[in-house]
């Protein structure tokens, strides 16, 4: 009776190593990271142009241990992050005020604390023969022999007049002069665009109440004429890059992208850097990627972006300038040359009430 | 004593063990798959993927569908760990629950016609500017007709059909459905299809297609007609002359994505997978199976045998597509292609009702046509019949059961239809080849310049009696017509049989074992 006692013990010390044995060796399978001090994880919604920064190693270790918190996070237009269910998410980080106004209004009492952790302003991304044949035309300017710059009202008004690239000296793109944007109904950089078209449109002054009737029928119109739009920003500037000038001229893009673009790629930023041309719209207007904590828990996550160190490789890797409008960010520190260390000629997009007007009318379209 | 007793038990507990174990590591193996919901023309280049698979350990299972489906599949929990449709509008159209990340295009190819170099060359296309417009003069004289992919179930036929569009409409900015509505747009467009000598539901199948067969031209990716014309110059035959249509040109970009399921362990093996692919040797591997890489849309370094000037290949042409119209313009556009401009398709369905379909296969074909004949089912794959359409339906045994059929889409007479199949007895034995040959003498008589004509076999069972493949072969061929028998496998069907019959009509055989009823969708797709 006691070997029988014995016998079992033994059998079952054989099944607990033999189980043992499978979970440490699956463990070592699964080369997972090795669990360290308890990690904050938060759900959210980010903007496609952000998605580079927080899926950077650099970052999220950052992060990790600097922080203890780790953003896990799913892709949404700003403008639809906004708009549509937050439920089960800890934040949103948006690419500008006017998404976080439009969710003031729509969920009140949902925001535990919001600041602007980044700034990046828009800009048009183009072509070396592009840019040359809008150099004649008088609408690109080279400013100080560093950068361009583009005359937006002169550039929409060749757009809306409805010349095609031939017409230009560019007879091997097909269709009309146009500058292709997300749809600004969902994501923020095509959102912002046509706030800044409608400034324009409405001679260089900021639209308000008042003059967004006026403005609106062209603003239907020129977005009526875009056909299929992406809905992320970071999405149109991969396909802009990938495919190239044929099939995009011209975009609506963020600054930081190119700088992103270079620090991550620097053989391909050699092979192409040549060609690409950064082209900076006067007036442009600033994009202002808003951290939007839906609870404490996410609070951290604010803290965190706006920490020195995250803030330094935030702008040296990725091409966001500071949030905190007095720090003037260091272009001496980019693998790119041709950005203006600051960025003046900026006019306010329409307020968000305006916006949503705007929206709204583009939706019914 | 007690010690054998001990062994003995010892014993039993090991195997129960050993089987434990054994039903474990299958179970992490399952885990350890990685699942991609890939184009079919992707199919080339999977030797590249599982040498990364092998290097890296991880299984990674390859399910090819069209971009169509990939949209609709994207719209719920499909438990694919990655998207690799032909363009990224299928993503962008599909996911609306915000799954897909890391989104990368890993190469580009534009979609092109291929023309038998000779039938090119005295349509006065070959190193000419060629645009729609003068295909379309060549199709009304009835100088060309052409293969292309179904453009409600492939991107490659969805791409060609909408630069179609914006070429009839005398190239605006973009489409609008205000435009759609233009009947003269219609009858230029289904004139345009009429065209069509054969379709399919995958670019891929359509190479395989074009090899088997003889025909004059097809519309497929760059990367496709580069393929198909190594294996043509293989067989001594003419290769194909790569035509960039200037006013209806698109690309594919071919965007990687991830479907975000929550498992840090896939997200990893993703990344890593996709820096594999855009690393510098494999993009360099890829210009090898004539895909564009490279960075701002111009190719370097790549061999002139591949992208072959002499087969009108040309890397330094500047691509400059149309603009795709909105996603909802689309939609109603692959509707009205549907419905009303397609070349109709005169389809015969040949269903096995003999005794072993009994209960369970029963069940599923009837499904399967429930899904194909009810309208509003039919419409969420893009599958819904045209008034143009007629449907033959042949269930049979040892005998040929019934014939039935509705000409039209009366959705009424198409539900009368789908219930005689629901009211239908499964008895006795099995003989595949006489309900066919019905279905051929049917299309005999048809004139093929106005239908797409396919006869959809589906069985579960050797043919053991009545009339034989010679007898079946004799018919096809006093027929003297391109016409396609697809066949559909279920249960203890021959393989061996239904390929016999597929390679001598140019179709294809649809494993329906695991799922008949995308069986069903698939083989439809292709008429």
């Amino acid at each position: 009776m006691r070997n029988k006692i014995i016998g079992i013990a033994i059998l079952l010390l054989i099944i607990g190593g033999t189980f043992a044995f499978l979970v440490l060796n699956g463990k070592n399978n699964a080369k997972g990271p090795a669990p360290s001090k308890t990690v904050t994880v938060l759900k959210g919604y980010i903007g496609s142009e952000k998605e580079g920064l927080l899926s950077d190693p650099a970052i999220q270790n950052l992060l990790k241990n600097d922080f203890g918190v780790q953003l896990d996070y799913a892709k949404a237009g700003s403008i639809a992050m906004v708009e549509g269910s937050t439920k089960g998410q800890d934040f949103l980080f948006p690419s500008s005020q006017t998404a976080l106004e439009i969710f003031k209004q729509k969920q009140p009492d949902a925001i535990a604390a919001n600041r602007v952790e980044f700034n990046s302003p828009l800009v048009l991304y183009s072509w070396d023969t592009v840019t040359n044949a809008l150099i004649k035309q008088g609408i690109v300017q080279e400013r100080n022999g560093t950068d361009y710059v583009v005359d937006m009202p002169k550039l929409i008004s060749m757009v809306n007049s409805g010349k095609k690239w031939a017409d230009i000296g560019l007879p091997s793109l097909y269709g009309n002069v146009n500058i292709q944007s997300t749809d600004p109904t969902q994501s923020n950089s095509g959102n912002q665009f046509a706030g800044l078209l409608a400034d324009i449109l409405n001679n260089g002054q900021v639209v308000d109440d008042s003059t967004v009737q006026k403005v609106l029928p062209q603003i239907k119109t020129y977005f009526g004429k875009q056909g299929y739009q992406q809905t992320g920003s970071g999405d149109i500037f991969e396909q802009y890059l990938t495919t190239g000038v044929g099939a995009y001229p011209l975009i609506v893009g963020y600054e930081n992208q190119l700088i992103e673009f270079a620090a991550q790629n620097p053989q391909k930023w050699q092979q192409v850097k040549s060609k690409m041309r950064i082209l900076y719209p006067v007036p442009t207007v600033w994009s202002s990627h808003t951290f939007i904590a839906l609870n404490d828990k996410a609070k951290v996550g604010l803290n965190a972006l706006a920490s020195t160190k995250i803030q330094n490789l935030a702008w040296t890797k990725h091409g966001f300038r500071s949030g905190d409008a007095n720090v003037v960010n260091d272009t001496s520190k980019l693998p790119v040359s041709g950005i203006p260390s600051s960025i003046d000629q900026v006019i306010g997009v329409p307020k968000p009430s305006v916006m949503d007007t705007i929206i709204n009318a583009l939706k019914a379209h | 004593m007690k010690k054998i007793s001990i062994l003995l038990m010892a014993l039993i507990l090991l195997i129960s063990l050993l089987s434990g174990c054994s039903a474990l590591s299958q179970k992490d193996n399952r885990a350890n798959t990685f699942t991609i919901l890939s184009a079919s023309e992707n199919k080339e280049i999977e030797p590249i993927i599982q040498q990364f698979a092998k290097a890296n350990h991880i299984n990674i299972q390859m399910d090819y569908k069209g971009s169509v489906d990939i949209m609709q599949a994207l719209k719920k929990p499909s438990g694919y760990d990655a998207v690799w449709p032909a363009n990224s509008m299928w993503i962008t159209m599909g996911d609306t629950k915000h799954v897909v990340k890391l989104q990368k295009s890993i190469m580009t190819s534009p979609v092109v016609f291929g023309i038998r170099k000779s039938v090119a060359q005295k349509l006065g296309f070959v190193g000419k500017n060629v645009s729609i417009k003068d295909i379309l003069k060549a199709i009304q004289t009835k100088k060309l007709t052409f293969a292309m992919t179904s453009a409600t179930q492939s991107n490659s036929g969805a791409s060609a059909y909408i630069g179609f569009l914006s070429a009839l409409l005398g190239d605006p900015q973009t489409i609008t459905s205000a435009q759609l509505q233009n009947p003269g747009l219609r009858d230029q467009m289904r004139t345009l299809l009429s065209g069509v000598d054969r379709s399919s539901g995958s670019s891929e199948w359509l190479k395989n297609l074009y090899l088997k067969g003889h025909y004059d031209a097809m519309v497929n990716y760059e990367s496709v007609i580069i393929s198909t014309n190594q294996e043509l110059t293989k067989q001594g035959r003419e290769p194909l002359y790569v035509v960039y249509p200037q006013d209806g040109l698109s690309i594919a970009d071919s965007p990687l994505g991830y479907v975000d399921n929550g498992n840090a362990s896939k997200e990893g093996q993703f990344k890593k997978l996709q820096n594999y692919l855009l690393s510098d040797k494999i993009q360099r591997e890829l210009l090898k199976y004539g895909r564009r890489t490279g960075i701002g849309g111009t190719v370097t370094n790549a061999s002139s045998k591949v992208f072959n000037p002499n087969w009108g290949i040309d890397t330094q042409r500047v691509l400059s597509p149309i603009h795709m119209p909105s996603a909802d313009v689309i939609r109603s556009a692959l509707d009205l292609y549907q419905t009303g401009l397609r070349k109709p398709s005169f389809t015969v369905y040949c269903l096995d009702f003999s005794g072993s379909m009994a209960g369970g296969g029963q069940d599923q074909v009837v499904k399967a046509m429930d899904l194909l004949l009810n309208q509003n089912k039919a419409k969420s794959s893009y599958l819904q019949a045209s008034p143009q359409d007629i449907t033959v339906v042949i269930p049979f045994s040892d005998h040929v059961k019934a014939e039935w059929s509705v000409d039209g889409n009366s959705e009424q007479q198409l539900m009368t239809l789908d219930n005689q199949i629901k009211n239908l007895d499964a008895d006795g034995g099995t003989d595949i080849y006489s309900p066919v040959m019905d279905g051929i003498k049917k299309l005999s008589s048809v004139d093929l310049s106005k239908y797409s004509p396919a006869v959809i076999l589906m069985t579960d069972g050797q043919s053991n009696t009545g009339r034989t493949f010679n007898d079946l072969k004799r018919t096809w061929q006093q027929a003297g017509k391109d016409i396609p028998v697809f066949s559909i496998t279920f249960g203890d069907a021959s393989d061996a049989q239904l390929n016999k019959i597929s390679d001598l009509t140019n179709a294809a055989v649809f494993d329906g074992r695991t799922d008949l009823v995308a069986a069903f969708k698939k083989a439809k797709g292709y008429n």
